[in-house]
């Protein structure tokens, strides 16, 4: 009788505590968006099923002894993994559109103040009750606004290890809404006029062009902004993979076979850190808000930065790149180009706004260096 | 009150960041074109084929036809792979 009892409570049946069966709840929810909806469906459906393992009672999969909690105190904790994505993204991204024209650089300066618009609304939210979000929490959310997810989970491991799960999945799943949530801004800001403007075709761009860019952007990185060069060094030397041509197999291994692997890893072990107490709880429904809000004004910041680009080149300048400032690489650019296919059937917009995307990428590492060289200590 | 200490450290780090971000870029800007230039004079534009696929079937006089055919279906083939 007595090993029945100890078999009954060793089953899940008799330890499942109500936060962890609504957490598999959510990790089924964000396996259905991944599956169904198709929302970032690379990293949910790894988030998702790592929520679910790791809310089985008894096993500890999630656990520090578990298997998604090691893997979670290697990759995430130290932001290996982020890191290890950004060489991948790097080797993954041309920046000739950028190299061919620099100016498109501060379109993604401009979106940028979207992240630090939410950190002022997440300090701000302290005002009401229950919140309680310090300046190093305030930071990692306001990240979100850079959309740009291994940046989000870089800085968020390093100042708010706690919000991480929530602060992951807010990003990604705004990333998948970009479509939803940028054209209404876009249209709101800018006159019909303005979003026929048809662009000047871009200049080709040397190999010796591709080949210095990474140094010199990793040369002003060291020199001003040091705090930034893990994220803007592994970009950078993903992309000298890709450019310099003589490396193409670890070119291809990077963007490929590493990213892969490091993406189900990621994806698993922050799927772990989505645990009862910690993500049913005010604070996430403050994060999920927060981001939305973050990527709204930096995409109206990017367009009103593209007037003004607009108006200073009389008219050269479609303002609807601007709203690809926000990096989301390439979905943004893509969103442009839709944007501007609706007000000239005959306007491609798609390589130009590939310029402002990457730079919005730069320009979210620059931000996260700058969040952590000052909300860091 | 703590809040309204944060709020002047958000405003401050808000005002700092975006003053950072855009000098970072700006000088970037600069950079680029001074790069840019620099790659014009070391390797004067034209002389280096970005581009390369131009010269496939060039050649196709003296050469047997069927052959220059075969070469640049295989280097199609080739570069498609590639792409992938």
């Amino acid at each position: 009788m007595a090993e029945l009892l100890t078999l009954w409570q060793s089953t899940g049946v008799a330890n499942f505590a109500w936060g962890q069966l609504l957490m598999i709840a959510v990790g089924c929810g964000l396996v259905y968006l991944a599956i169904a909806k198709k929302f970032e469906p690379l990293l949910l459906l790894p988030i998702g099923f790592g929520c679910v393992l790791s809310n089985i009672p008894v096993a500890g999969i999630g656990g520090p002894d578990g298997l998604l909690g090691m893997v979670y105190s290697v990759g995430v904790e130290t932001g290996i993994f982020p890191l290890l994505i950004f060489m991948g993204v790097g080797a993954l991204t041309d920046f000739g559109a950028l190299i061919a024209r620099p100016s498109t650089l501060l379109l993604g300066a401009a979106a940028q103040f979207g992240i630090f618009a939410t950190l002022l609304g997440a300090v701000a939210l302290n005002f009401v009750p229950g919140f309680n979000f310090t300046l190093q929490d305030a930071s990692a959310i306001a990240i979100i606004g850079g959309a740009d997810g291994p940046t989000a989970i870089f800085l968020a491991s390093r100042l708010a290890p706690d919000l991480l799960g929530a602060i992951a999945v807010a990003a990604y799943s705004y990333m998948a809404l970009v479509p939803i949530i940028q054209p209404p801004i876009m249209r709101a800001l800018t006159t019909k006029k303005e979003r026929e403007v048809v662009m000047q075709q871009l200049r080709p761009v040397s190999r010796l062009e591709r080949i210095l860019f990474p140094f010199v952007v990793l040369a002003l990185c060291a020199l001003l902004l040091p705090s930034a060069a893990p994220l803007i060094g592994m970009l950078m030397f993903g992309n000298l993979l890709r450019e310099s041509g003589v490396v193409e197999r670890l070119s291809r291994a990077a963007q490929n076979e590493i990213i892969n692997i490091v993406t189900i890893m990621l994806g698993l072990a922050i799927g772990s850190k989505l645990s009862a107490d910690k993500f049913l709880a005010l604070e996430t429904l403050g994060i999920l808000v927060l981001g939305a809000l973050a990527f709204s004004i930096g995409t109206a910041t990017g367009v009103l930065m593209g007037k003004i680009m607009y108006r200073a080149t009389g008219g050269k300048v479609n303002p609807l790149i601007g709203a690809a400032g926000v990096s989301a690489v390439p979905m943004a650019a893509r969103v442009v180009n839709r944007v501007g296919l609706d007000a000239n059937p005959h306007n491609f917009l798609l390589m130009h706004a590939m310029g402002p995307n990457v730079a919005g990428v730069i320009g979210s590492a620059v931000a996260a260096g700058v969040l952590l060289a000052l909300a860091g200590s | 009150m703590p809040e309204t200490t944060l709020i002047t450290d958000s405003l401050s780090l808000m005002a700092i960041g975006m003053g950072t971000v855009f000098s970072f870029l700006l000088l970037l800007v600069l950079l680029l074109k001074g790069m840019s230039w620099l790659a014009e004079k070391l390797a004067p534009a034209g002389v280096e084929p970005v581009l390369a696929p131009a010269q496939v079937p060039r050649s196709g006089q003296t050469a047997d036809a069927e052959l220059i055919a075969v070469i640049s279906a295989a280097v199609a083939r080739y570069r498609s792979q590639r792409r992938q």
